[in-house]
Formats: structure tokens, C-alpha cells, sequence
């Protein structure tokens, strides 16, 4: 395998790490309150969540240069103020892994935080816990396997992620170019040899995803 | 620990309206009446699990809820214990962490003291590491129990305890529960929907129907003066008869019925009386109701009170209770279907006047044993 191939594995893995950690961090609070609270909006955050699930790669990428991009509503500022641009770098390909990955992660945990039995919660409350004390001592942890899976399908959803990614981090190699648009511009080198090589590497490493996945009993897909 | 509870709440729900005002000393209140009536929602107001629209709850000298002033006390801050229907004991915690989950937050030494005292109070010693799905049905109570009582609430909450258990399990554990009702002396509220449950446990009786509480009594008052037909049917007490009044006095009601008249006493306390003629309930309870022997002369109407004479038409055996179902020697429709009066006997009376063979029978009925259900004012 050529340097340039090793170096888009790690990039892929250093992304989805990352990914899948953000995803942790903005996911599972977001599944507890889609599935524990009413809010004002929350159909709206349901909905805004669920999209990069079902729109097409590159309109969701579209959207996160709209936003990132160097003239984004977010970016421009940050531009102008830094002179950098979150465009074209690897965090941009981590970004867009965690918006890709983030649907799966919180319909997974959502569903397995909805099925934890709301008694227990109460009998916290009764036993003198907090809400958030409650959530971290009895919810969280008995919805645990459904977290865990929708972790290990965001991790997949991030390795795998193009379209998007293509968008807002590019195609550059070496720096952006991850395992998925390694492939494709294998294929379109006509390095087949390469490309079959790099195919039969994800695959594996997806199949080793979807059984672990199913192990910890996933049910929301 | 003396408490009194006083509970108002008023709370509105989609298609249905809890209304209930009732108040509750020491010991066990007990919740009762048929599914949907409003109890739970009652336990859960109590606990502050759901806001009532408007009312007050006063446990002992605290204020809990006051929609007038708006105070309203959070659960966590309530001290009251919880036992939920099912348990909801904490699955992935040890019979150990259940008991001590309320503890928290007080010294190790007094953490580690209290819930080995439960523990050996419930009797559950060498139960401390075993998971709730690795203990018995029995065993899960006590640590519901447990948990619930160790951090010392003010009173505690029993939802339906024993409901998800089968009939004979069901009948140890009733026992159980009340002797640790007792031995720990807690002012309780308990839901259920069952009538001997009820009577068992509860020191006070509040009996619920479709969102109010239609009458709030010490367990004997309720057994013997139900306010109302309507309490008297969800109590499911048999034989509730409809008459018309002859003359009542403070301790005494004469009724017509089935073209008798009947003898019963009124309550000097309740002051019921209704003008001659007017329509009314009253109810005889079927193990009161005495046969005349025939082996000893005939029945003596000085001695024997309200005497009626009548034929079996169908019994049901209940193994050490038979149901008579028995209709009158007076003409018109029998009150009940084809029957008149359900006259409950023990097994050794039915054998000993060979009742499966001699159909006819005088019955006597003290006038103590029929009570009157005042009517509507």
C-alpha cells in the first residue's frame, strides 16, 4: 500500500475518532432531551437532526459551506476576524463526519433511553436525585447497549462518509483526502489494484462494525 | 412520628377530572377503588411527580403544595418513600445500592450503618449482592421496602403493591407488608383496587370513583356504614336491596320490602331520616343472615327478628363458604333475577342442616345486620 493510501487510513480513523466523539458529547444529551423532555421547537431539533439521514450528501455539504465556508455565515466572521477558514482542513472533514453520524447516534440512544422504564426515574427523583443525577446514575446507564450501538454505527457512518465531506474538506491528499475519496480517485486514476485493496479494507472494517453493533443490540435503523 | 396528611387537588386531564378532597391521620390511608378512578394520579400529585391545576397537600407541620400561595415542594425535597407498582427496582444496582440509593449524600459510617440495618430488618442478609432479577417476588418487595424506608421518609407512597403478584404469593406478602406497615410505624397512602386489600391494610379507607373521593372513613365505619349505593357497590357488598320507608327514629328504620317489613337500625350520628314512603337503599350482608333450625320447635317471632321464609333456587360453592341464592315465599318479582337474598354459610353448617337436601327454610336477620345507604339529599 502506498504512503499516500496509509496516510488517507489514518486520516479516515483520526476523523471518525473525532466524530464519534463529538458525536458522544452533543448526541447523548440530545437524545435524553428529545426523548425525556418538551420543549418549544423540539419537533423542529427532531427534524434538523434527522436531515443529513435523508438529503443527499452534497446538500447537506452544500449547507455546511453556506455556514462554514469562507464567505458562511459563521465563517465569514471568523475569516475576517482570524483570516483563517475551517474549509479545506481536516477539521472540516470532521465536522461533516459528526453532522452525517449524528442522526444514527441519536435515533439509537433515543430509542434506547425512551425504552428505559420512566418508574425508575421517578423512584430517583423520590430517593432525593436531581434530574441530571438521575440521567447520569439510572437512565444512561440502562440504556447503555443502545448507546454504545448507535456509537459504533456513528463511527461507521463517519468512516465511510464522501459526499459531503467532498464539499466542504475537499479532496486534497495527504491532507483531507480519507479512505472513501482515496477510492474514488484511485478508481478514477485507474489504479484498480489500489482501489479493490482499499474497498476490500473498508469493507472489512464496516462488517466488523455491523456485528458489533448487533451484539450490543441495536434496533433503531 | 405523628402525621396527618390533608390532600385537595383538583387536576384536569384530557377527558378526565381528578376532584378529591380527604384528609388522613396516623397510620395506613388507603386508596381504594376500581382502575381509572383517579388513585395513582393521586400518589404521583402527592409525590410531586405531576403538578396538580389547583388544591394544597399538608403533611404533618409542611406545607408540600399550595396552588393559593404557589408554594410547591419538588420530589426530591418531599421525604416521602415511593413503593411503585412492580417495585421499579433498580436493575443494574445491587440489592445493597437499591436500599442505600436514598442514603446519599450523608457520611459513609451512617450510609454504611442504616443500610445494613434494613437490610437485616427486611431480612435480606446475604442478599446484598444478588441483582433485583436474581432475588424473589417476595424478596423484591422487602427491598422496595427497604429502599424507600431507609432514608426515614415523613410518610410513604405504595402504588398497587401487590398487584402484579399471583393469588398466593399475593395473600403471604399482603401479610408481610402489613406486619412492616406496623413495625415501622409510617404514616402510608396506599392504591388499590382490591376490596380485602383494603380492609387489611388500611386503617382509613378513601373510596375513589371516576376522579372524586365519594366517602373517607376508618376501615370498621366504611365496613358497616357505606354513605351511599354507589359505595356500596364499588365495595361490592351483595344483597343491596331497594324498599320503601315505613318510619324512621334516630335508632331505628322501618322498611317495606317484597311486602315485608324490615327492622333496621339508623345511625344516632348520621341523623338519617326520611319522610314515610320515600324510596330506599339498604343493603343486608349474605353471612349474617341466620336458617332457622328445624330441630328445635318452631321459630319464635318475639325471639327471632325479622322473619322471612323462602326456598333455595341454586347455590354456589366457594369450598369453605357456599352461596345460597334464596327466594322468598311471597308473590310478585324476586329482587335480584330469579333470587331474593344471598345467605352466605360456612361448609360444616351446610353439612351439619344437610342443606344440599332440604331446600326450605326460615331465615331471621338482626336488625344490626341491615344497613340503610342514605339516599341522595
Amino acid at each position: 500500500m502506498s504512503p499516500e493510501h496509509l496516510s488517507a487510513l489514518w486520516l479516515s480513523v483520526k476523523v471518525s475518532v473525532f466524530a464519534t466523539a463529538l458525536n458522544a458529547v452533543l448526541g447523548i444529551p440530545l437524545a435524553y432531551l428529545l426523548a425525556r423532555r418538551q420543549f418549544w421547537g423540539k419537533s423542529a431539533l427532531d427534524v434538523l437532526v434527522t436531515l443529513p439521514l435523508v438529503l443527499p450528501p452534497t446538500v447537506t455539504g452544500y449547507y455546511l459551506i453556506l455556514l462554514l465556508g469562507r464567505r458562511g455565515w459563521l465563517g465569514a466572521p471568523l475569516y475576517q476576524a482570524t483570516g483563517w477558514s475551517v474549509a479545506f482542513t481536516w477539521y472540516a472533514a470532521v465536522i461533516t463526519a459528526t453532522v452525517m453520524a449524528l442522526p444514527l447516534l441519536v435515533r439509537t440512544a433515543r430509542a434506547a433511553i425512551e425504552s428505559v422504564d420512566r418508574n425508575l426515574e421517578r423512584a430517583a427523583y423520590t430517593l432525593g436525585r436531581p434530574e441530571w443525577r438521575t440521567a447520569l446514575e439510572v437512565t444512561l446507564p440502562l440504556a447503555r447497549n443502545g448507546i454504545l450501538a448507535g456509537l459504533v454505527l456513528a463511527f461507521a457512518r463517519a468512516l465511510g462518509e464522501f459526499g459531503a465531506t467532498l464539499m466542504l474538506a475537499g479532496n486534497i491528499p495527504g491532507k483531507t483526502q480519507t479512505l472513501p475519496l482515496s477510492i474514488y480517485t484511485a478508481v478514477q486514476t485507474g489504479e484498480a489494484g489500489q482501489a479493490l485493496a482499499l474497498v476490500g479494507l473498508l469493507t472489512l472494517l464496516s462488517c466488523a462494525v455491523v456485528v458489533a453493533s448487533a451484539r450490543l443490540g441495536a434496533r433503531a435503523l | 412520628m405523628s402525621q396527618r396528611l390533608e390532600v385537595r387537588l383538583v387536576k384536569r386531564l384530557p377527558g378526565f377530572t381528578l376532584d378529591v378532597e380527604w384528609s388522613a391521620g396516623d397510620g395506613v390511608a388507603v386508596l381504594f377503588g376500581p382502575s381509572g378512578a383517579g388513585k395513582t394520579l393521586t400518589l404521583n400529585c402527592l409525590a410531586g411527580l405531576l403538578e396538580p391545576d389547583a388544591g394544597r397537600i399538608v403533611v404533618g407541620q409542611h406545607v408540600l403544595f399550595d396552588s393559593a400561595t404557589g408554594v410547591n415542594v419538588p420530589t426530591q425535597r418531599r421525604s416521602l418513600g415511593y413503593v411503585f407498582q412492580g417495585y421499579a427496582l433498580f436493575p443494574h444496582l445491587s440489592v445493597a445500592a437499591n436500599i442505600a440509593f436514598g442514603l446519599r449524600g450523608r457520611p459513609r459510617a451512617e450510609v454504611q450503618r442504616r443500610s445494613a440495618e434494613v437490610i437485616e430488618r427486611m431480612g435480606l442478609t446475604g442478599l446484598e449482592y444478588r441483582r433485583p432479577h436474581e432475588i424473589s417476588g417476595g424478596q423484591r418487595q422487602r427491598v422496595a421496602l427497604g429502599r424507600a424506608l431507609a432514608p426515614d421518609p415523613a410518610f410513604l407512597l405504595l402504588d398497587e403493591p401487590l398487584s402484579a403478584l399471583d393469588v398466593g404469593l399475593r395473600q403471604s406478602l399482603r401479610e408481610e407488608l402489613a406486619g412492616i406497615l406496623s413495625e415501622w410505624h409510617v404514616a402510608a397512602v396506599l392504591v388499590t383496587h382490591d376490596v380485602q386489600e383494603a380492609y387489611r391494610l388500611g386503617d382509613r379507607i378513601v373510596v375513589y370513583e371516576a376522579g372524586q373521593a365519594i366517602q373517607a372513613a376508618p376501615r370498621s365505619e366504611l365496613l358497616w356504614q357505606p354513605a351511599s349505593e354507589r359505595v356500596a357497590g364499588i365495595l361490592g357488598i351483595r344483597n343491596v336491596l331497594r324498599g320503601t320507608v315505613v318510619k324512621a327514629s334516630h335508632d331505628r328504620i322501618h322498611i317495606r320490602w317484597r311486602g315485608q317489613i324490615l327492622e333496621s337500625v339508623n345511625s344516632p350520628i348520621r341523623s338519617y331520616l326520611p319522610d314515610p314512603d320515600t324510596p330506599i337503599a339498604f343493603f343486608i350482608r349474605p353471612e349474617y343472615v341466620r336458617l332457622i333450625r328445624k330441630d328445635r320447635g318452631p321459630a319464635d317471632p318475639a325471639h327471632h327478628m325479622n322473619l322471612l321464609s323462602g326456598q333455595i333456587v341454586r347455590e354456589s360453592d366457594f369450598g369453605t363458604t357456599v352461596t345460597l341464592y334464596m327466594k322468598l315465599d311471597v308473590p310478585g318479582r324476586p329482587a335480584q333475577g330469579d333470587y331474593d337474598l344471598e345467605v352466605e354459610v360456612p361448609r360444616l353448617v351446610y353439612e351439619i342442616l344437610e342443606l344440599a337436601r332440604d331446600r326450605r327454610w326460615q331465615l331471621s336477620m338482626h336488625r344490626g345486620s341491615i344497613q340503610v345507604l342514605p339516599g341522595p339529599r
